[in-house]
């Protein structure tokens, strides 16, 4: 029931506001704000806003079930996993002091920090450990975080600070999974109504779709951290708004600045940008079990079609990094091949193969920023080649209804994973989202051996040929990683680049400080 | 009269009766499923089935239409799958929360376009009237979107910053605790309703003072300001209150945009994402509130003419 005169939303509104923001540079740049504030040395006190893109009726506190932004910095504000992943992405301690594998990595021991404690002040005991991975993996009502637990067979209390971890086959890799945010630990007696964690912040409000807040917790474990003595998270759902409250001062930080807009955002004295290297990778997913993908050829042809720096620069406004078909850039046997566009190549291959005038449906949709982008650039260029791509732009809704991992000629975002567990989530015929149907056997035997070999020269061995089939005949089509920008105002400080994917220092406000 | 208002309320019960037929049918279009909205890319097939029966879209549609309509009819809207709690907790503060919005922008524009309307029609063909007349042309060919962005630019993040660009309120908090939260929303939504008031007001009021009664008025040597108010204004409630009334009801769905912008914790912004989550209930509860709302000020501004109308009001009834 909206009147004539109120059009619906459109790709063009949202450029209209992008216009209004343009025009406020503008305007700021003749005006020219008061100077800047500067954060200065680390200080205690004060209250830290927060914009996070995304989230509505449906946000949780549930720790192990995050599934948008405002609930990913909810979960890393009030709980820990035993590890966790810091800027650079590497794995350091966190409720556990230790977690080391047993010879043969067949089980894993995780050794409890002593003195952490819950919001509540009660310790964190090995039961809480055991009852936390139970909660996960129930069968009944597995959680998000379950997915990657698959060899967890079972978790046992092996002593007064300890818990053993007993896999189903031998994982030297399995500490990288206790490392994910979906993993915080919770008291045994743990109730979503009652929030309560390890975090540097205790649970004080929550409204879905609006905004929760929560205060310093005294008795948290780092020294100093968390500066600010209150945390409060606001959602927006629409980056104009978002970009507007830390213009006018009413947030302190936002994530996700559009690629297209950090000039203009950037522009302002008052406000800091953060540019972040991630791992993050957004790549056209081609099914090959379907014609005319099961050709190796076609989808070789289709990958040399992508201009990959062109892309990175239209499509990223150049914050971002060239990739060629691999993800998990931060690992360290990583194979940094280098693919470049070829059109004569692919229209030899696609002749080849039988398919010179080749027509596709993309199914595209703005599951991220730039996602949309990304397929209207790549269809320009397929028809240099001779390819005609039609796209079929869907909501992010229908995207991830049914028929996802169905479509033949899509679309994905992940973020910052190594080789092994990113291959056990979407490589793998097991995997829960194989979006590719990628189901190769000599790929699969190659990851099945690198999962369990304990030797680390024979798993890196084997993790880059891995690498090198899917390279060769995978079926993603991966043009860049996308940096990460957000941006803060200048009195804010602690935060850093961090190359997890998450927004504002992986979301972990503890480090943070207000300069108010 | 009286027959004539009870038919008028009749014929409001019967459009909202296929109103919701519509809202229901429509709902059902909607592409992709809830459960799986919900879930996310985390879904997996176990949790999808248990929250389709949860949510009990495994029954017919005929059936879910029936008692969804019941439901509303003894007040209760139903299950919103998001929150996974009754739509009604959901929308209640959502509410309170855009009618405020509207209320105070009709309070606040109705009487100033009625003015300006008024001033341009009474002093026709001066430089007022082309100034008045230009502007609110001006103003009504711009949408909500780029009146609200420009407010943005000038009062809350550029020019001036001395407005919030957004409504900002603690859990549990009123959107009215912060006042200064609602005046770039208001500002819009009356921005938006005031042109076409005032041009309905001044060409209404025009007519009727070239009309021959009021010639007759004038040369029986009544004062202009008795002409004005006795025999001119009267005639002109009934188109006016139907503009009124058009205005108030596209504000009900206007909310919606700059609710979207300015983050206003209103009904509109509750339906943007509950289409995104394939929350139907609430889409449903929404449109169908939306849809009520805009049957009931029509009805109003028609019990207005014919209660304003002399030769109805005059007649014993029965007259159409």
């Amino acid at each position: 029931m909206i009147s004539p005169t109120a059009a619906p939303f459109t790709r063009r509104r949202l450029l209209g506001g992008a216009a209004g923001l343009a025009a406020a540079a503008f305007l700021a740049g003749c005006g020219g704000p008061a100077a800047a504030r500067d954060a200065g040395p680390p200080r205690r006190g004060g209250v830290l806003r927060v914009g996070v893109t995304g989230g509505g009726a449906s946000d949780t506190l549930d720790p192990h079930s995050p599934a948008t932004n405002p609930d990913i910095a909810r979960t890393l504000s009030l709980y820990e996993p035993l590890l966790h992943w810091d800027d650079a992405y590497t794995l350091q301690p966190a409720v556990a002091e230790a977690v080391r594998p047993d010879p043969g990595a067949r089980t894993w021991t995780a050794t409890i920090r002593s003195g952490i404690t819950f919001h509540d002040g009660r310790p964190v005991t090995p039961d809480d450990v055991v009852a936390t991975f139970r909660r996960i993996t129930d069968p009944d009502d597995p959680k998000s975080g379950a997915s990657q637990l698959g060899i967890l067979d079972d978790v046992v209390v092996a002593g007064d600070r300890q818990v053993r971890f007993v896999l189903s086959e031998p994982s030297p890799v399995f500490d990288q999974y206790l490392a994910e945010y979906s993993c915080g630990i919770v008291p045994t007696d743990f109730d979503v109504e009652r929030p309560v964690g390890t975090g540097a912040f205790r649970f004080e409000s929550f409204a879905a779709g609006q905004q929760s807040a929560f205060v310093r917790y005294d008795g948290y474990w780092r020294p100093d951290q968390p500066w600010v003595d209150r945390l409060e998270l606001i959602n927006f759902s629409e980056d104009d708004a978002r970009i507007n409250a830390l213009l006018s001062g009413q947030v302190d930080a936002i994530d996700q600045v559009p690629l297209s807009l950090t000039e203009v955002v950037g522009a302002y004295e008052s406000v800091r940008l953060l540019t972040s290297e991630t791992g993050g990778w957004l790549p056209f997913t081609m099914r090959v079990d379907v014609a005319p993908f099961d050709d190796v050829r076609v989808r070789q042809a289709l990958r040399l079609i992508a201009g990959r720096d062109e892309m990175v620069n239209q499509v990223l406004s150049g914050l971002g990094t060239h990739a060629s078909d691999l993800y998990a850039r931060f690992d360290p046997e990583y194979l940094d091949p280098r693919r470049e566009q070829d059109i004569e190549r692919a229209r030899d291959l696609l002749s080849a193969a039988g398919k010179p005038n080749l027509s596709l449906e993309l199914v595209t949709s703005p599951i991220q920023a730039g996602a949309v982008e990304a397929a209207q650039v790549y269809a320009t260029q397929a028809r240099a080649a001779g390819v005609e791509i039609g796209l079929r732009r869907v909501d992010t809704s229908t995207f991830f209804s049914d028929q996802y991992l169905q479509w033949e000629f899509a679309q994905s975002f992940w973020n910052t994973r190594n080789y092994i567990p990113q291959a056990s989530q979407s490589s793998m015929p097991d995997a829960p989202f194989n979006e590719t149907h990628w189901d190769d056997a000599e790929y699969q035997g190659v990851i099945r051996r690198a999962r369990s070999e304990v030797d680390t020269t024979l798993r890196a061995q084997l993790v880059r040929r891995a690498q090198q089939i899917e390279f060769d005949r995978g079926g993603y089509l991966i043009w860049g990683y996308p940096d990460r920008v957000d941006a803060h105002q200048a009195y804010v400080g602690g935060l850093v680049p961090n190359r997890t994917g998450l927004s504002l220092s992986g979301y972990e406000f503890r480090k943070a400080w207000v300069n108010a | 009269m009286t027959k004539m208002i009870l038919r008028r309320l009749l014929v409001s019960v019967l459009v909202l009766f296929v109103v919701s037929v519509l809202i229901f049918g429509a709902t059902l279009l909607l592409p992709g499923d809830p459960a799986r909205a919900i879930l996310g890319q985390q879904a997996t097939p176990e949790r999808i089935a248990a929250l389709t029966e949860q949510l009990g879209l495994d029954r017919p549609a005929w059936e879910r239409y029936f008692s969804w309509l019941g439901g509303i009819l003894t007040g209760d809207l139903g299950f919103s799958a998001a929150t996974q709690g009754p739509v009604g907790e959901l929308l209640g503060g959502r509410i309170a929360a855009s009618a405020l919005l509207l209320v105070v922008t009709a309070v606040i524009s109705t009487p100033i376009a009625l003015a300006l309307g008024a001033w341009a029609a009474v002093r026709r063909g001066t430089r007022t009237d082309s100034g008045v007349s230009g502007f609110s042309l001006v103003l009504a060919a711009l949408p909500e979107f780029v009146i609200g962005v420009l407010l943005v630019v000038v009062f809350a993040t550029s020019v001036f910053r001395i407005l919030p660009s957004v409504t900002i309120a603690r859990p549990g908090e009123p959107v009215w605790a912060r006042p200064e939260q609602l005046v770039l929303p208001v500002l819009t939504l009356a921005l938006v309703v005031v042109p076409y008031v005032v041009r309905m007001t001044r060409a209404t009021l025009s007519e009727t003072l070239d009309a021959g009664f009021v010639e007759m008025a004038r040369l029986k040597g009544l004062p202009e300001r008795t002409v004005l108010v006795r025999h001119a204004v009267p005639h002109t409630i009934g188109p006016v209150a139907q503009v009124i009334a058009m205005q108030l009801a596209w504000l009900a769905g206007g909310v919606v945009v700059v609710e979207f912008l300015f983050r206003y914790p209103g009904i509109g912004e509750a339906l943007i994402d509950a289409v995104a989550n394939r929350d139907v209930q609430v889409v449903q509860a929404i449109t169908l509130i939306i849809a009520a709302f805009y049957v009931l000020v029509n009805l109003a501004a028609d019990v207005a003419g014919i209660l304003a109308d002399p030769r109805i009001r005059t007649a014993s009834g029965g007259v159409s």
